[in-house]
């Protein structure tokens, strides 16, 4: 019976039951949780639960190889986060993890655009209540932005499925291209979380503004589900190629100015996931090897990056690199253990990081791109310089400091040290990675061409970092926001949409003063719309948000 | 703890790393590396690369200051 429960529904029943259980056992409860559901794991590969309902087939739970690995390490990422929170006594947050931990591994093993649609929406519904527990009002208000962007993909996405089954009759996940209307649907809606360069803005806004652990938890699922899903339906999709290099390269220049580490992380973030695409893009199996791989370890060190910010956070009370240094004398283990992570991501030998991103950067060299090549090389430096220098250098040296502070708590001392580990082990012992990767591909990183070339990169990026520094060249911390491509609609569009709503109010005010008084009664209820005083251009309420899009999910389901 | 321990910390440091870049350079002449592209197998070719790259990165990002830096409470305004 075990064998046909979706994965991941176990982990959302147990979220709903938590506030029922005491507070003393309640991470026991989460963690027994994932590991039912991580039983799946064992069960192989094929279909394993079909659903017909209104005339469609729905593939509830399917697996094959390419599920396999990123169910894995969802699993891992939910324990991580499970550990690191213990000490966290937010019920709200701990339901919503649980329960988007939970959507995002059910996603993972949908087998039809429509299943695939409702665990999305799921895991959009389930984790901004994770961008909510942040309990600022910033928290608040990225929160809602947060939804409406995570919804609309989801929009997207369904828009996609039913052209596709009312054209081709056919709703099963599939390898698609942009030549039909829907793939160009369902590619944007997947675009929209894998944060497609200008369609990034949500990422960098709201995961910064969530709590010291709800960040930890956001940063393993969405982006890699979209990544998941990207792998399936549009591999050796050329435009990925150039896609996933913008994506590269372009955040890198907004980490080096952005002041708080949380979202120089969040920059980071998507920097990697421009590695993940390209891989994707070339579509070859070497290369998507290197995607799966790259999405796998990158979640462990993501995940031990933003773990060691939240413990900053959580101790010294910000991330924003101007207030910061000179904790490694208060934090060792934390320090320690945020330059391992910093080491994987910058792909030093012997860390996890080397091992992922070679089988990308071999594919390219064997394909011959040169030009993306030494793009994603050069954004190898900017890897080093955001994430591999900046955030351990800011947080832990860069000045004394005077204020103590305490070392991180027990439970995030194991949730990072696991996470190191595992960074190191992966680094040392690639053969496990790569037996469970999607295709059979020998490969061996570790050549003396390949380990020397890199370490020339990266110990060179270094001396350049140390000789800016000496000269005073670096960029001192400023207080400050980076504008990012949620400008546009924070700031453009109410920009040019307050005053067009008071032209059309003064257009419709004359409009009403020119018609005869006989419509002017009939007018009246109308124009207390139309007049600009009885506008106020509000937020609308959370609770409001929710159920709006409760009911359009409920009305597009109804109408399908 | 000496009030100047991150000095002489970064100091030292400082040391190490340029003594492994003099290293990798040196053993980039005693053996042929193999690049995909034969111009990435000129002597020192990565540790250029990456030198250029950093420095780039930093110089662009301090440059782009101009256009993307705003106050804090930019957005709350």
């Amino acid at each position: 019976m075990i064998s046909n429960f979706i994965p991941g529904l176990i982990m959302i029943i147990t979220s709903f039951l938590l506030p029922t259980i005491p507070q003393y056992f309640r991470h026991p409860a989460m963690l027994l949780s994932v590991g039912l559901s991580a039983l799946s794991l064992f069960n192989g590969y094929g279909t394993f639960l079909e659903w017909d309902i209104l005339g469609l087939n729905l593939i509830l739970y399917q697996s094959d190889s390419l599920t396999l690995p990123f169910a894995i390490i969802f699993h891992i990422a939910a324990i991580l986060v499970i550990i690191f929170s213990w000490h966290s006594k937010n019920l709200m947050e701990h339901m919503a993890t649980l329960a988007y931990a939970g959507s995002a591994i059910g996603a993972l093993h949908a087998g039809d655009f429509f299943s695939l649609f409702i665990w999305w929406e799921a895991t959009a519904l389930t984790s901004v209540f994770i961008v909510f527990a942040g309990n600022t009002k910033a928290a608040k208000d990225a929160a809602m932005r947060y939804l409406i962007i995570q919804v609309s993909s989801g929009v997207l996405l369904l828009i996609g499925a039913c052209l596709m089954l009312y054209q081709t009759g056919n709703h099963n996940l599939a390898v698609l291209d942009l030549k039909t209307n829907f793939g160009i649907f369902i590619f944007i809606a997947f675009g929209i979380k894998a944060a497609f360069p200008l369609l990034n803005g949500w990422l960098q806004d709201s995961y910064p503004e969530s709590s010291v652990t709800g960040t930890v938890a956001l940063s393993a699922f969405t982006t890699k589900l979209a990544i998941y899903a990207l792998a399936r339906t549009f591999p050796g999709t050329d435009s990925l190629i150039w896609i996933g290099a913008i994506m590269t390269a372009f955040p890198v220049f907004f980490a080096v100015i952005e002041n708080d580490l949380r979202r120089v992380l969040s920059f980071s973030l998507n920097n990697q996931l421009g590695f993940m695409v390209v891989g994707i893009g070339i579509g070859t199996e070497l290369s998507l090897n290197g995607t799966v791989a790259h999405a796998f370890v990158h979640i462990i060190y993501k995940a031990l990056l933003f773990m060691s910010m939240g413990a900053v956070l959580y101790r010294a009370g910000t991330t924003k690199a101007s207030e910061l240094g000179g904790l490694y004398k208060y934090m060792p283990f934390t320090t320690i253990f945020c330059i391992i992570g910093a080491m994987s991501i910058s792909a030093f030998p012997l860390f996890s990081g080397f091992v992922a991103k070679s089988l990308i950067m071999s594919s390219l060299g064997g394909m011959g791109m040169v030009l993306i090549y030494f793009i994603l090389f050069f954004a190898s430096a900017g890897v080093l310089e955001h994430s591999g220098i900046k955030i351990p250098y800011f947080a832990f040296f860069a000045h004394e400091r005077k204020k103590k502070v305490k070392e991180a708590p027990i439970n995030m001392l194991i949730a990072m040290g696991i996470a190191a580990f595992l960074c190191i082990a992966i680094g040392v012992f690639p053969k496990y990675l790569y037996q469970i990767l999607p295709h059979a591909v020998e490969y061996q990183p570790y050549t003396l061409d390949h380990v020397i070339s890199q370490l020339q990169l990266l110990v060179f990026a270094i001396i350049a970092f140390l000789f800016l520094v000496k000269f005073k060249l670096y960029p001192s911390e400023i207080r400050s926001t980076v504008l990012n491509s949620d400008w546009f609609y924070r700031k453009m569009l109410p920009g040019i949409g307050k005053p067009l709503l008071k032209k059309i109010g003064i257009l419709t005010d004359r409009l009403y003063k020119n018609l005869g008084s006989s419509f002017k009664q009939v007018l009246s209820k109308s124009y207390k719309f139309s007049n600009l005083s009885y506008i106020k251009v509000t937020t609308p309420s959370f609770a409001g948000t929710i159920l709006i899009s409760i009911l359009f999910i409920m009305l597009v389901i109804v109408l399908v | 703890m000496k009030k100047n321990d991150l000095k002489s910390m970064g100091k030292s440091f400082t040391k190490y790393i340029l003594i492994i870049g003099a290293l990798l350079i040196l053993l980039d002449f005693t053996f042929h590396r193999h690049e995909y592209f034969s111009f990435a197998e000129i002597y020192g070719f990565p540790a250029f690369f990456g030198f250029v790259s950093f420095v780039f990165i930093v110089m662009l990002g301090k440059w782009l200051r101009k256009f993307l830096m705003r106050k804090e409470d930019y957005y709350d305004q």
